[in-house]
């Protein structure tokens, strides 16, 4: 018994040897996420996990599970347990202020994943990363608008509705510079109440319903959602409609390399999560980032370009 | 309040079934296709099957918020079962776990004391954060498609979309769950003994009825209807997340309370439920063939809920008035 308390002992010093050796090289960050049961927020808290060492950081990960206000009360956990840095994927751009302007006082860095403030409030961050969902919807126009020169009737499925996401693409899609003034035309257009493969396939069968083979294309917002519409044409027999999907996931690079779905408008969350850390560094350093807000590029899987890139992990 | 009163708020629901279907069917001829008709059929599947499971929760008196839970373990641990157990084994796990967790939510139930709805309310409601956390560790936040499989599973690709002659493969199963569940309510003392427990925990106790084991049979019933709500849903859209049961438990409680189950406890029946399921399918269709938006979808949805308790509160009133 005393030699198994011996070993437990130089057990436990050691790995509290490792611990503290760990944190004393690495400076504690965290990354609030905004519901991990978000399969893109999920994929980006594990990068953020895993490429957190190479930039010197030991990075912890949060869950506000959809809740705002449990997300502003991370924020102040995270700054009365000295992390350095936070990086914060809001529900709520707005509510999330106060928050952010007491880690500001406290002089935590700030930056903000996957989103980005508005006006006055950008002075409560010290950066941004984030691809920009209008520019999303914009791209899926285009590829409609080369795949149709000569114009084509179209239906559209949206996001969770009144999700910014939801809202931004489909602005974008039916903006100046997506298919406003082009020849495609939107039978129909209709958001579900969440981001629900489910959803998107009933909506769809009602499409086809009511359209038939008037439908020529399909943009869906998210590509989970494509799986559903796919699976809709399918049982319809409807062939060859052209589906543009957003996100670039697993469902959307495999559904496109089998055909089934013409585009995919791809996220790089790891770019995303990597520029983050980045910056991070850079503000612990002393140094601004600028610019402030850093978009990141997003990737067109096609037919042509897919195999192109790996298969994505989310 | 005349008989004609009565009659016609008994059968309002069908009425408004008719009414709607009749209005669509003028302005979108389609309504009434094939085509339409298969559609209404599949969409049926996945909510019917947790509605039935949640119109005895509710005949008993209480109320099961832990479905979406549910569906999400059930869907995410039985996709990823059909390699290592084959899809008879999966199927059957899948089954085992939903009525597991049911069987957990009634234990906690029991051993709390709860005996209302807003105690089941708040004990289900955390069991249900439970289930998807544990279908969040499970997946790892992923979502599993068909394709990630060795061999694409025939028989649940056949649950999803097959049919047997007119009638999907899921309707079918419901049809079967139906004529179960109808016998087990009306006919064998065990359905009724839910029944008596819902009106009057009290009185039946003092008459000798075992609530215990109703209340074990509610949640397990529910539970192994939300297992089987999942399965169908999964195998219609191929691809299983830890969310894809998102939205259900409100669903098939609007169901439930729209055909006619009081949320008081005690009366209702798994026809009424069949009746409300086909109501909000029906409306979700003609709005959208009527071209509504989704926004005012939502209102017209909320707005049958309200109205649905409200004509439950005025029978029972003027019940007592009589």
């Amino acid at each position: 018994m005393v030699r198994f308390n011996k070993v437990l002992a130089i057990g436990l010093a050691l790995s509290l040897g490792l611990a503290v050796g760990a944190s004393a090289a690495n400076v504690k960050v965290a990354f609030i996420v905004s519901n991990q049961a978000n399969e893109s927020q999920a994929f980006s808290a594990k990068e953020f996990v895993k490429y957190g060492p190479d930039y010197g950081f030991d990075v912890s990960t949060f869950d506000a599970k959809g809740d705002t206000q449990a997300e502003s009360q991370i924020v102040t956990t995270c700054i009365a347990q000295g992390f350095k840095a936070i990086f914060v994927n809001p529900n709520d751009i707005r509510a999330i202020v106060p928050a952010l302007k007491k880690a500001k006082e406290a002089k935590v860095i700030v930056g903000m994943f996957s989103s980005e403030l508005i006006g006055a409030d950008q002075q409560y961050r010290d950066f941004a990363a984030s691809s920009d969902d209008v520019l999303g919807g914009q791209l899926a126009a285009q590829q409609m608008i080369k795949a149709f020169p000569n114009g084509a009737k179209i239906v559209e499925i949206g996001g969770q509705a009144g999700h910014n996401a939801q809202l931004s693409r489909h602005d974008g899609f039916n903006g100046d510079k997506g298919i406003k003034g082009s020849k495609i035309t939107v039978l129909d257009f209709k958001a579900c109440q969440q981001w629900a493969t489910d959803q998107a396939q009933a909506i769809m069968e009602d499409n086809i319903v009511k359209y038939g083979k008037d439908i020529q294309g399909v943009f869906v917002h998210w590509d989970n959602g494509a799986t559903g519409v796919i699976q809709a044409a399918k049982a319809a027999g409807l062939k060859n409609l052209f589906i543009v999907g957003v996100d670039g996931n697993k469902a959307g690079y495999v559904q496109v390399k089998s055909g089934d779905q013409a585009v995919s408008i791809a996220q790089d969350f790891t770019a995303m999560a990597k520029k983050e850390l980045q910056l991070a560094k850079d503000a612990l350093a002393g140094k601004k980032a600028n610019p402030a807000f850093n978009v990141i590029p997003q990737i067109i899987y096609d037919k042509a370009s897919v195999s192109k890139y790996p298969l994505p992990q989310w | 309040m005349n008989k004609v009163g009565f009659i016609l708020k008994d059968y309002l629901v069908l009425l408004m079934i008719l009414g709607l279907a009749l209005v669509t069917a003028i302005i979108q001829p389609k309504f009434i296709s094939p085509a339409n008709l298969n559609n209404i059929m599949r969409q049926f599947g996945p909510l019917i099957l947790v509605a039935l499971g949640m119109t005895f929760v509710i005949v008993g008196g209480f109320i099961d918020l832990s479905v979406a839970g549910t569906i999400n373990l059930v869907a995410v641990v039985t996709i990823t079962l059909i390699d290592p157990l084959g899809q008879v084994g999966a199927l059957i796990a899948g089954l085992v776990i939903g009525s597991i967790c049911g069987a957990i939510n009634a234990g906690l139930i029991l051993t709390s004391g709860a005996t209302t709805q807003a105690e089941a309310l708040f004990i289900t409601f955390g069991m249900s954060t439970v289930y998807s956390s544990l279908a969040l560790i499970y997946s790892g936040g992923s979502t599993f498609h068909f394709w990630d499989l060795k061999e694409m599973p025939n028989m649940f690709e056949a649950i999803g979309a097959g049919s047997v002659g007119p009638l999907s493969v899921s309707f079918v199963i419901f049809l079967g769950a139906l004529a179960l569940l109808w016998i087990f309510h009306t006919k064998m003392a065990a359905g009724r003994a839910i029944s008596l427990t819902g009106g009057n925990k009290t009185a039946a106790r003092l008459s000798g009825v075992p609530i215990e084991r109703s209340i074990v049979l509610i949640y397990t019933i529910a539970g192994f209807m939300a297992a089987l709500g999942a399965i169908v849903l999964f195998s219609r859209v191929t691809t299983a997340s830890p969310v894809i049961g998102a939205g259900f438990e409100t669903n098939a409680i609007l169901a439930v309370v729209v055909g006619g189950t009081t949320l008081k406890g005690g009366k209702g029946s798994v026809l009424r439920t069949v009746m409300g399921v086909l109501l909000v399918i029906l409306l979700n269709n003609c709005l959208n063939l009527l071209g509504v938006s989704s926004y005012m979808q939502w209102a017209a949805r909320g707005a049958i809920l309200v109205f649905a308790i409200w004509l439950d509160n005025r029978k029972e009133v003027q019940g007592n008035q009589l």
